[in-house]
């Protein structure tokens, strides 16, 4: 009970601190902030880096979305399909090495492959994006296999089959009906990691392609109520991934 | 519409399953029930049929065609699961409607032929209903008119009763046998559950070590199994393993027994068949002298209710019966022309002491 208020206290209390700094007039040497303002709102509105990096953010957020899809979705089916245990386990085992690589390990890779002359796309967006799919994929992977199995897709698969259907037929009908749901959830986890990304981003970002965490960063060596402010949108944008995320969690369990 | 299997042999790679040798067909309107133990290749048979898997050798007919190396989606065959795997995010008409859909018949008629298939399960008013929300029951009736709704060449069943309740199963082991004669058409039905076999095929295929052991109708097969493997899996038996001591004479576990012995020389080694429900019990030992009477005690006696299952003790060897009386046993009477011989069995012969044991 102690460790449940504890942890929500140390949850909670910071974000409260954020939110209630953002709207604050003034706040220094004191415990609270004074006064309401909606002033570090419009600033950030009209900063030009912030409206660049949350441009940014977006296009780097849907481009990953895209390319998870169109790659998350066949691989996903091999995986589940390769009749082969060894096939599965090695698959599995490599969709997951990002996932347990530091990500400053893949940074600095990134770093030394692409500064070179050969490959010389360091700062560039399609750099930023190769790199969350390489984070993101794992999760959306594991997410359809799980779904995958619990569907029992090869048994369904195997049943269209002798019902006459082809492999194209089956995988319109079947196999990408099925997975609608647990796709769906799947973009939005890679939404709401590709959104709130930094280490990665922040060694490989050229200065025009920062993306908004990146920014973030830049934010709080100026007025504080501008950077709580700024802290506040990136933790709106994460809420509304999340939330969105577990109503279709909810919808496709229920369908 | 009648199915072959020529000469079909099929090992799994890196392993010694498989099945081997197989010489079968499957005539047109024709139930073949294939029974077996687990492993004895009866699911691969359904596999080579269905085209999941391809023989290394043999040819497999349908209709006269030759389709041994076609792809599953190629072959027309209407294939019936233990587990319904009807499609969950479509309702029941359009599971039914789904091979029709892949054979490009105009939406209108799919509906049509559909509901038709659906009542002919008795579901017709089911047909909007989401698969989940039937039983297990009525999901196995909708996988049946899906998988006859396209006239298919031949109907597989792969043990589709053993996923449901007892007292469901007998129910649809009629509706089966009702549609399948309905459509006509050549059926394998591949189960693990004898009483099944017996109940619903018009012959029974018997299968042990990947290899056919003995294809025949029901009652011939329970009445003269080929070897102790058969005996064994169809209905329960006792087996004895007996001796020929002289014409008309075995030396058994239990004593000497009276019987026919033709076909098997003095000396030889036999495996000696009777059915419980053929062994008579006896409340005391009869004064008036009859052949194979037996003095014996009852060490487990089970009341299964409509009968009762005695296993009673005579000499070294055990004798199972199956009886509706329900008084005391102290005796049983094993007729001579309920007593059937048959070859020596190797395991039987290593370990006497397993046999006439209940298995």
């Amino acid at each position: 009970m102690l460790a449940t208020v504890l942890y929500l206290l140390f949850l909670i209390a910071p974000i409260a601190l954020l939110a209630l700094g953002s709207v604050g007039q003034s706040w220094t040497n004191t415990l609270l902030p004074s006064g309401l303002t909606g002033e570090w709102y419009a600033q950030l509105a009209a900063d030009p880096s912030f409206q660049r990096a949350f441009l940014t953010s977006l296009k780097v957020v849907a481009a990953t979305c895209v390319l998870n899809t169109l790659i998350a979705v066949p691989l996903a089916y091999a995986i589940h399909a390769s009749a082969r245990r060894g096939a599965k386990a090695a698959a599995r085992i490599l969709t997951l090495l990002p996932i347990a690589t530091p990500e400053l390990v893949l940074g600095f890779g990134f770093i030394l492959v692409f500064s070179s002359d050969t490959l010389p796309w360091l700062g560039s967006i399609w750099l930023l994006i190769a790199a969350h799919l390489v984070v993101t994929l794992p999760y959306l992977i594991n997410i359809l296999l799980a779904d995958m199995a619990h569907l029992k897709l090869d048994e369904l698969e195997r049943v269209a089959a002798t019902l006459g259907a082809p492999f194209s037929s089956r995988f319109i009908d079947i196999v990408l009906p099925l997975l609608r749901h647990s796709l769906l959830s799947g973009l939005i986890t890679v939404s709401a990691i590709s959104i709130g990304e930094f280490q990665i981003s922040n060694l490989i970002a050229g200065f025009l392609t920062r993306t908004y965490p990146i920014t973030l960063l830049q934010a709080f060596y100026g007025a504080t109520g501008f950077a709580c402010a700024a802290t506040i949108v990136l933790l709106v944008l994460a809420i509304l991934a999340s939330a969105a995320g577990a109503l279709t969690a909810r919808a496709a369990r229920a369908g | 519409m009648s199915v072959r299997f020529e000469n079909v042999s099929f090992r799994y790679p890196g392993g010694t399953g498989g099945v081997f040798d197989i010489d079968l067909e499957i005539a047109t309107g024709e139930l073949l029930a294939v029974i077996g133990p687990s492993g004895s290749g009866k699911s691969t048979l359904l596999k080579l049929l269905s085209g999941f898997a391809v023989p290394d050798t043999g040819r497999i007919l349908v209709d006269g065609r030759d389709v041994t190396r076609l792809p599953p989606h190629e072959r027309a065959l209407g294939v019936v699961f233990q587990s319904y795997a009807l499609f969950p995010h479509m309702s029941l008409w359009r599971n039914v409607a789904y091979p029709l859909k892949v054979r490009k018949i105009a939406k209108k008629e799919r509906r049509a032929r559909a509901l038709d298939a659906l009542a002919r399960v008795g579901l017709a008013d089911f047909a909007e209903r989401a698969p989940p929300s039937l039983s297990g029951g009525q999901q196995q009736r909708v996988a049946l008119a899906r998988a006859l709704v396209f006239s298919p060449r031949a109907l597989l069943l792969d043990e589709p009763l053993s996923a449901l309740d007892a007292s469901l199963r007998n129910d649809l082991r009629d509706e089966i046998v009702r549609v399948q004669r309905g459509a006509g058409i050549a059926t394998l039905h591949v189960t693990h559950d004898q009483e099944e076999a017996l109940s619903m095929g018009d012959r029974v295929a018997v299968m042990h070590a990947g290899r056919l052991v003995q294809v025949a109708k029901p009652r011939e097969l329970y009445d003269r199994p080929l070897n102790r493997t058969v005996a064994a899996f169809v209905g329960h038996a006792n087996l004895w393993p007996g001796v020929v001591e002289a014409a008309g004479r075995v030396g058994t576990p239990l004593g000497l027994l009276a019987c026919d012995t033709t076909g098997f020389a003095n000396g030889a080694q036999v495996t000696v068949l009777a059915r419980p429900e053929a062994v008579q019990p006896l409340a005391e030992l009869p004064n008036a002298s009859r052949p194979n009477v037996f003095y014996g005690l009852v060490n487990a006696d089970r009341f299964l209710g409509a009968q009762r299952r005695c296993d009673l003790e005579v000499g070294s060897g055990i004798v199972r019966i199956e009886t509706t009386i329900r008084t005391a046993i102290h005796a049983v009477s094993i007729p001579p022309e309920a007593i059937r011989l048959l070859p020596p069995d190797s395991t039987a012969s290593q370990n006497p002491a397993h046999t006439g044991k209940p298995s």
